[in-house]
């Protein structure tokens, strides 16, 4: 007998995977793109700003509260960052796991499902947040104020696809289910 | 649990990033980052983080000084070779050119109700050994010339002045022509040939000619205001408050030769006559 009942529109696939397999899903799809930009992309001679993909980790997999697994994944992913970015090591994953935590402690305090102004604005002000710290600890680490409209273009690339793949990165935690819960 | 073990692991990942900026503790991760970034291929390009922080501009502006030193090398071992050609043949044409320059440094101040708009007042005098005329230079260029010569101190008319006439030359294209300064603090240049224009950007010089200043001389560089020339004055790069006060380059006149008396010319040809005979 079929679980879903007659004419009713049955669930997609990806509406059926657990959360480990979203994680998954989530970290290969950043290192993918983490990959891809590894080599300069030029438009019309323009050089186009990468995203920062990890941080879409950040914020979505936070959504559902703290978890081992995504730190674990958002450390690893941040030690390839700073590696790729040449980057002194620590500063990504300082930054990928503050975000985490920050992300979560936001949906501690909102719940996004009833509040959707909160659930759009969360995401722009937590990857801003992310790029800020990263731009500081540059800063620190240089000694100087560093450049900040690089970061400022690769925020706008972040946040403008964040809302298009930030499904990806929702680990599934069902409505009233207790923070923490998903993975 | 979880928020104490995040805690732990952004205070451990805190002293990693600290550690490092200990060279010695930074040495032990460079050979890992250094085949990693092999791996990856990203050496051949800046990293963003080096972008973001400067450090790709600085080097890119590193590359480009050096091969400017490679360039000015060139152009050096190129000039020193031309000037002992030029020295040998000046030695073979036994050429005197422009006399060794002598000077004296002097502080310069601003003068406000002068007898010229554009003039300066230096402290050294005849006694310290500023001749009538002297021509003062700065790190730019050619200032003025002295017009009023005291004990102590001498008044320099500018270049800039109105009634400030310079003979000058084109260092590339040859053309002479006469400068006097304008309100705007820049050169303007009359008595220009009828052929021929200044070129762009080339080197104003004084040709010496008249004698009042010596053959050489940076005055500036030429600019264009419309089809008309202007000259960017030297001096204007060089305001230190100190000019080289230099003796003026006037070719001396030669001395009169004072007539033969008739009679001692009859008594020359008398003597002529005799020893012929």
């Amino acid at each position: 007998m079929s679980q879903f009942r007659v004419g009713a529109k049955p669930p997609s696939l990806w509406s059926r995977t657990g959360p480990t397999l979203r994680l998954v899903v989530g970290a290969v799809l950043i290192a993918a793109i983490g990959l891809l930009g590894l080599t300069e992309k030029t438009l019309f001679g323009v050089t186009v700003p990468w995203p920062h993909a990890a941080l879409w980790g950040a914020v979505g997999w936070g959504m559902v509260g703290l978890s081992l697994r995504p730190m674990l994944a958002l450390t690893l992913l941040g030690f390839a960052q700073d590696i790729a970015f040449v980057a002194p090591l620590g500063c990504f994953v300082l930054v990928n796991l503050s975000i985490y935590g920050l992300s979560a402690a936001v949906s501690d305090a909102i719940d996004p499902e009833t509040d959707p102004f909160l659930s759009w604005l969360a995401p722009i002000a937590l990857t801003a947040a992310g790029f800020l710290g990263l731009w500081i600890i540059a800063s620190s680490v240089a000694d100087h104020a560093v450049q900040a409209w690089p970061l400022l273009l690769a925020y706008f690339s972040t946040v403008g696809l964040y809302f298009f793949v930030g499904g990806i990165f929702r680990l599934g935690r069902a409505p009233g289910e207790p923070a923490g819960q998903g993975v | 649990m979880r928020r104490l073990g995040l805690g732990v692991l952004m205070a451990g990942v805190f002293g990693l990033i600290v550690a490092q900026t200990a060279p010695q503790i930074q040495a032990w991760f460079s050979p890992v980052r250094t085949v990693a970034a092999d791996q990856l291929s990203t050496s051949a390009r800046p990293g963003v983080w080096a972008r973001i922080s400067g450090q790709s501009e600085r080097e890119r502006r590193i590359k480009e000084l050096e091969a400017e030193v490679r360039d000015l090398a060139r152009w050096k071992a190129a000039s020193i070779s031309m000037a002992e050609r030029m020295e040998s043949y000046e030695a073979m044409l036994n050429a005197l050119g422009e006399p060794p320059a002598r000077g004296v440094t002097a502080r310069v101040a601003a003068e406000s109700d002068g007898p010229f708009s554009e003039t300066l007042l230096s402290n050294a005098g005849r006694a310290q050994g500023i001749e009538a005329g002297s021509i003062a230079v700065n790190e730019g260029g050619l200032v003025g010339r002295v017009v009023q010569l005291g004990e102590r101190s001498s008044r320099i008319l500018l270049v800039t002045d109105f009634n400030s006439r310079v003979p000058v030359l084109g260092e590339s294209s040859g053309l002479r022509a006469i400068l006097y300064g304008a309100r705007d603090g820049m050169g303007s240049l009359t008595d220009l040939p009828e052929e021929g224009e200044f070129i762009l950007g080339e080197r104003i010089l004084t040709s010496g000619e008249g004698g009042e200043f010596p053959r050489g001389t940076v005055v500036g560089t030429v600019v264009y205001q419309g089809d008309t020339a202007r000259v960017v004055l030297g001096m204007k790069s060089g305001q230190g408050g100190f000019v080289r006060l230099i003796p003026p380059a006037a070719i001396p006149k030669p001395e009169v030769i004072p007539p033969t008396p008739p009679q001692v010319v009859a008594e020359a040809d008398a003597v002529a006559e005799r020893t012929e005979r």
